[in-house]
C-alpha cells in the first residue's frame, strides 16, 4: 500500500528536483553560480510555493507580495523556481545565459515571467525593498516585501543605509532574509570581511531579529509566519545555510561559487541528488 | 527685478501639483531646505521621505516606488545624487522605471567650492541608455519641463543650478524635446547654450553682432538626452562654425556629445567653452566663470578663430 507523501516530504522532493534543474541550467551554460543557487533555493522556493500572495496567471496582481533576489547571482534557483511555479516554461530554463534567452545570467526585470527588477548588482535589492514597502503603507495594502540577501553581500555599506532606513519607517511589511551560508567568492564571510555578531548588527540598527536552520523547511516556514506578526518593525531571518548544499562536493567551499560543474562532476552531482530523491520516497 | 532662483521655483510647483500628481511622492537626502522640498515636506507630510545622507538608499527607494505605480522625485546635491547612487541610478535606467532625478547645485556652486561643484554629473548621466535629461535655460522653460518630465513614463535627470538664470524665453513657451529651441536666429556663427550657456550667449550676443558685422544664431540646448539629430543639424547647415557652452567639464561633456554628431553628419569648425578638466573651487559665481573662461570675451575670441579673423 502506498503511503501518502506529507506535504514536508512533497516540499523537499520537489526542492531536489529543481536543484536538478539549477546543476543542469548551469552545466550547459558552462557558467553561473552554483553554491549560492543551492544554499538559498529552499527559501525561494517556500515563499512561491507556500507563503506568497501571488498569482502567477497574474504576474502584476496589484496586491500582490513582493519578492526581491538581491543576490541576483541566485539566478538560476529563481528560475528554476518560477518555472515550478508557472512563470516559466521549463523548456527555457535550458537557454540559460544563452544569446538572446530571456533568462540572463542575472535576473532582469520581466514583468511576463513575475520578476519584478533586476538584481544582480549587490547590495541594491533592500533599498530597493524599503521603497516596495513605503509604497504599500501609502497605498494601504497588505502586502508582504521580501528580500533576499547574500550575506557576502553585506559588505555593501548601501545594506546598511537600508537597514537604518527601514527601522526609521517601521516597515512591518519589509521581511529580509539572510543565506548565511558563510562563503562568498574569496572564500569564508569572516576571512574576507568579518559579518558576526551578524544577530546583533541588525538588532542594533532596530531590527527584529529570527535566525533559523534554513536546512529545515518547517523552520523556514514557522520563522516565516512569525516575522509577518511583528509590528512597528522589519524582520530579517539569519537563515543558516550550507553553500552548495546537497552536492557533497560543492557544500562548505567557494571553489564553486562562480564555477560551473564539468560533465563528470554533473553526472556525480545529478546521481548524489537522485540518491536522496529515491531514499525519501521510499521512506 | 531679478528673478526667483529656481530652486524655489521647483519647490513650489510641487506644492502646486500636489493634487494633480497623486501617485508623487518627494524624497530627499537631508537637503530638504537646500533644494526647496521641504515647502513640499511641510505641507504633504506623508507624501514626503527623508533618507537621510544616504543617496543610494534614496534611489534605491525610489525605484521601489516606482515599481509599485507612485511616481518619485529624487531630490539632492547634482554632485552627490548622480555621483553616489549611480550604479542606483544605471539600474533605475536598464530597467526603464518612472523615476525623476531633480537636482539643484548643478555646475559651479559658489563658495562651497570643488568639493560640491557638479562638473561631471552630465557625463554620468548621458551615458545611461534610457536616461532623459534636461537643463532648463530659465524659470519659464523650468516650469514647462517640470510639467513634461511628469507626463512622460521613464527615468529623467534634471539639473538646476544654486542659482538664478535671467530669464530668455517668453511666458508663452513651450518646451518639447523634439524642438530645437531658436532663443535667437541669425546666418554666421552658431551658438549651442546648455543651461547657464544659454543665458551667456543671450547677454552677450549683441554686442558680438555689431564688433563683426555678423549675425549669431542661439540655440538653447535643454534637451540634452534625447536630442532630436535631424532637427538639430537642419538649424546648424548655413553655419560657418559653432560655439558651445557648457557648465561642466570638456571632458565628455554636452560638447564632445555633439561634436561627435555634428562631425559625423554634418563636419563644421566647433569651439567648446567649458571647464578644462578641473574640479571648480569656492568664490563667487562670477569671478568663477570668468576664472574658467566661461565669458563673452571667450565667446569673442572662439568667434574671431572660427573666422579668422587676427585681431
Amino acid at each position: 500500500m502506498e503511503t501518502p507523501i506529507s506535504e514536508e516530504k512533497e516540499f523537499l522532493t520537489e526542492i531536489l528536483e529543481i536543484k536538478k534543474d539549477i546543476l543542469k541550467m548551469i552545466w550547459l551554460a558552462q557558467s553561473g553560480h552554483p553554491g549560492g543557487s543551492l544554499s538559498c533555493v529552499n527559501l525561494i522556493y517556500i515563499l512561491y510555493k507556500k507563503l506568497m500572495n501571488i498569482d502567477f496567471k497574474n504576474p502584476n496582481w496589484k496586491n500582490r507580495d513582493i519578492f526581491i533576489l538581491s543576490k541576483g547571482h541566485a539566478a538560476p534557483a529563481y528560475y528554476a523556481v518560477l518555472s515550478k511555479i508557472g512563470y516559466i516554461k521549463r523548456e527555457d530554463l535550458f537557454s540559460l545565459r544563452k544569446f538572446g534567452s530571456i533568462l540572463q545570467g542575472h535576473p532582469v526585470k520581466n514583468e511576463k515571467i513575475g520578476i519584478e527588477i533586476s538584481t544582480g548588482a549587490l547590495g541594491m535589492g533592500l533599498s530597493i525593498g524599503v521603497g516596495c514597502a513605503l509604497a504599500s503603507k501609502l497605498k494601504e495594502k497588505n502586502n508582504h516585501i521580501y528580500v533576499i540577501l547574500g550575506d557576502g553581500e553585506l559588505n555593501e555599506g548601501a545594506i546598511w543605509e537600508a537597514a537604518m532606513a527601514a527601522s526609521h519607517y517601521k516597515l512591518d511589511n519589509l521581511i529580509a532574509i539572510v543565506d548565511r551560508n558563510g562563503i562568498q567568492s574569496d572564500g569564508s564571510t569572516e576571512e574576507i570581511m568579518a559579518l558576526e555578531p551578524l544577530a546583533d548588527k541588525w538588532k542594533a540598527f532596530g531590527w527584529e531579529v529570527i535566525e533559523i536552520d534554513g536546512s529545515n523547511i518547517i523552520e523556514i516556514i514557522n520563522g516565516i509566519k512569525k516575522s509577518k506578526e511583528i509590528i512597528r518593525k522589519p524582520t530579517v531571518i539569519i537563515s543558516y545555510l550550507i553553500k552548495g548544499s546537497d552536492v557533497s562536493f560543492m557544500e562548505h567551499t567557494q571553489k564553486y561559487h562562480g564555477r560551473p560543474p564539468n560533465k563528470d562532476e554533473y553526472d556525480i552531482a545529478i546521481n548524489e541528488i537522485d540518491k536522496q530523491i529515491n531514499k525519501l520516497l521510499g521512506e | 527685478m531679478s528673478e526667483i532662483p529656481m530652486r524655489d521655483i521647483f519647490g513650489n510647483f510641487l506644492v502646486e501639483n500636489a493634487e494633480n500628481y497623486k501617485n508623487m511622492v518627494v524624497l530627499n537626502s537631508d537637503l530638504s531646505l537646500s533644494t526647496k522640498t521641504d515647502i513640499f515636506a511641510q505641507k504633504y507630510p506623508k507624501r514626503f521621505f527623508n533618507f537621510g545622507i544616504a543617496e543610494q538608499n534614496m534611489v534605491g527607494a525610489a525605484m521601489g516606488f516606482a515599481i509599485s505605480g507612485i511616481i518619485p522625485i529624487v531630490s539632492g546635491f547634482s554632485l552627490f545624487t548622480t555621483g553616489r547612487a549611480w550604479d542606483f541610478i544605471r539600474l533605475a535606467c536598464h530597467d526603464n522605471l518612472n523615476i525623476k532625478i531633480i537636482t539643484t547645485h548643478g555646475g559651479l556652486v559658489g563658495g562651497d567650492g570643488s568639493t560640491h561643484s557638479a562638473l561631471e554629473d552630465l557625463s554620468l548621466m548621458s551615458s545611461l541608455p534610457n536616461m532623459k535629461i534636461i537643463i532648463p535655460a530659465d524659470n519659464i522653460e523650468l516650469i514647462e519641463v517640470l510639467k513634461y518630465t511628469l507626463n512622460i513614463e521613464g527615468p529623467f535627470y534634471i539639473r538646476l543650478p544654486r542659482g538664478v538664470f535671467q530669464k530668455i524665453h517668453k511666458p508663452n513657451y513651450k518646451f518639447h524635446p523634439d524642438k530645437i529651441d531658436i532663443i535667437k536666429d541669425g546666418n554666421d556663427i552658431c551658438i549651442i547654450g546648455i543651461g547657464y550657456g544659454s543665458n551667456l550667449a543671450y547677454q552677450s550676443v549683441l554686442n558680438l553682432e555689431r564688433k563683426f558685422d555678423i549675425s549669431i544664431k542661439i540655440i538653447n540646448l535643454s534637451s540634452i538626452k534625447p536630442i532630436h539629430i535631424e532637427n538639430f543639424i537642419s538649424e546648424i547647415k548655413q553655419h560657418k562654425g559653432l560655439i558651445i557652452i557648457e557648465e561642466h567639464n570638456i571632458y565628455c561633456g554636452i560638447g564632445s556629445i555633439i561634436a561627435r554628431i555634428v562631425s559625423e553628419i554634418y563636419p563644421k569648425p566647433i569651439r567648446i567653452l567649458g571647464i578644462k578638466d578641473d574640479f571648480g573651487q569656492s568664490g563667487r559665481r562670477d569671478v568663477l566663470l570668468n576664472y574658467f573662461g566661461i565669458n563673452n570675451v571667450n565667446i569673442e575670441n572662439k568667434i574671431k578663430e572660427i573666422l579668422n579673423i587676427s585681431k
